[in-house]
């Protein structure tokens, strides 16, 4: 029942946190709304797939690549292009702990006689700055699918037949 | 061929080319990937016939048209993008105007009206945005187990700072230092929050009360570039990003070391 909650609660923050990065970037008004459920979605995935035990980083992978494959889906319905609010619904998953103890520890080290005497805040920085860049890399792939394999399908719109038949008319001017 | 009879619009490569350049360089400029600019603007080129090869860049779009009724009639031009500001909402409008060109044959003027008040689409107003972007580092600062106080503090900083950084950039300073004030100013609200003790887990405002000012698109942007193989335009993508994150990171570093970096332990 606490697992439930805990689920429900996070949706609910990441749909608040999707809706409002999604004003920040001036997605439609309309749009908001589905922004909102789309990146309460994927949050929802990796808390799951965390108190599952999984990795943190195949864990934001699955989050982003469902936002990615549902955006596609989503989009055709309201037409409107997927980056338009897969954007917004990544960026809850964006990791700002990592980059801010990143800054925090090379600030630290800085100072040789403090660092002398914590020597594993070189360690701390490199592991933050690797895990912030992975992270970083797993969203920008979640929205990289969807954008790919969605541009495919609006390219196979522009059907070859479609396109001659446009072209035709020029043949026409040209002999009047 | 009779349906065709009002397409046999006539327009010059240089009328489409000036259109398209308006077009792609706002597109860049609200935070479109190039491949975004590529099929937008060939789908219209389609619809007057012309034959249209691109150069995007971050900075700037180089345009060539021909003619493919008259090869005399070719052109290439260049033309530097407005300032950036992230406006996914054009990027609806236009891909749904170009659609429009492709499936219903607009007219050339008409078109370029349609442009002309997409132009004019106003942002949200920034007292909206400040507000959200509170919200949002508030969020951000609860899934990341801090708790209510911490929220707060983090939503106090990140409004004003965000308030703060539309106020100077009204003022046409640099974009970079408009940056590094905002991510000053809030952590000073955040850092003044943790050495008072305001809540539990004071890490966790911190860390998150300057997420406002990640650039998102473009560092997103940059890796989709990277995909589709437009590198220099990548490359640029992820310079601007990085330099806006040392922005960030130093305005943060300037306020850790004024409050005393020893009031701060990484856990």
């Amino acid at each position: 029942m606490d697992l439930i909650f805990a689920v429900l609660r996070d949706f609910v923050i990441a749909f608040v946190v999707a809706v409002c990065w999604g004003i920040l970037f001036g997605t439609p008004k309309k749009i908001l709304l589905i922004a909102g459920l789309v990146g309460g979605m994927g949050h929802c995935i990796r808390f799951i797939l965390l108190q599952l035990g999984f990795g943190l980083i195949s864990a934001t992978l699955a989050g982003s690549v469902a936002i990615g494959l549902v955006g596609i889906f989503v989009a055709h319905k309201v037409h409107n292009p997927p980056v338009v609010f897969t954007m917004p619904a990544c960026i809850t998953m964006i990791p700002g702990m990592f980059a801010y103890r990143t800054m925090l520890a090379g600030i630290k080290i800085t100072d040789l006689q403090s660092a002398k005497l914590e020597p594993d805040v070189l360690l701390v920085m490199t592991h933050n700055f690797m895990l912030t860049m992975s992270l970083l890399f797993t969203l920008a792939i979640g929205i990289c699918i969807g954008a790919l394999l969605f541009r495919k399908t609006s390219v196979r719109d522009i059907s070859l037949a479609k396109v001659l038949e446009k072209m035709s008319h020029i043949q026409h001017t040209k002999k009047d | 061929m009779e349906r065709f009879s009002s397409n046999k619009e006539i327009i010059s490569a240089k009328q489409f080319a000036n259109f398209g350049l308006d077009v792609g360089t706002y597109l860049l400029a609200s935070g479109a990937h190039c491949g975004r600019l590529d099929t937008n603007i060939k789908r219209m080129a389609v619809r007057w016939g012309f034959n249209v090869e691109l150069n995007p860049t971050f900075r700037g779009l180089l345009i060539s048209v021909q003619n493919m009724r008259d090869e005399s009639d070719t052109i290439t031009l260049f033309r530097e993008s407005p300032g950036h500001n992230v406006h996914l909402a054009i990027l609806t409008e236009v891909s749904q105007l170009s659609w429009k060109v492709y499936d219903k044959c607009l007219a050339f003027d008409e078109t370029v009206r349609a442009f002309e008040d997409i132009k004019n689409k106003k942002h949200y107003n920034c007292w909206i945005i400040a507000f959200a972007v509170g919200l949002a580092c508030a969020g951000l600062c609860l899934l990341s187990k801090g708790d209510y106080y911490n929220a707060a503090v983090a939503w106090i900083g990140a409004f004003m700072g965000s308030v703060l950084r539309y106020k100077i950039s009204k003022y046409k300073y640099n974009n970079m230092i408009a940056i590094g004030i905002a991510a000053f100013v809030t952590t000073l609200v955040t850092g003044l929050g943790a050495i008072y003790g305001i809540g539990t887990n004071t890490e966790t405002a911190m860390a998150t009360a300057v997420l406002y000012l990640i650039p998102g698109v473009p560092l997103i942007n940059c890796v989709i570039d990277l995909i589709e193989g437009y590198l220099s335009s990548s490359i640029n993508r992820a310079l601007f990003a990085a330099f806006v994150l040392l922005c960030i990171a130093a305005g943060m570093t300037l306020c850790i070391t004024l409050l005393g970096i020893d009031n701060f332990q990484i856990s």
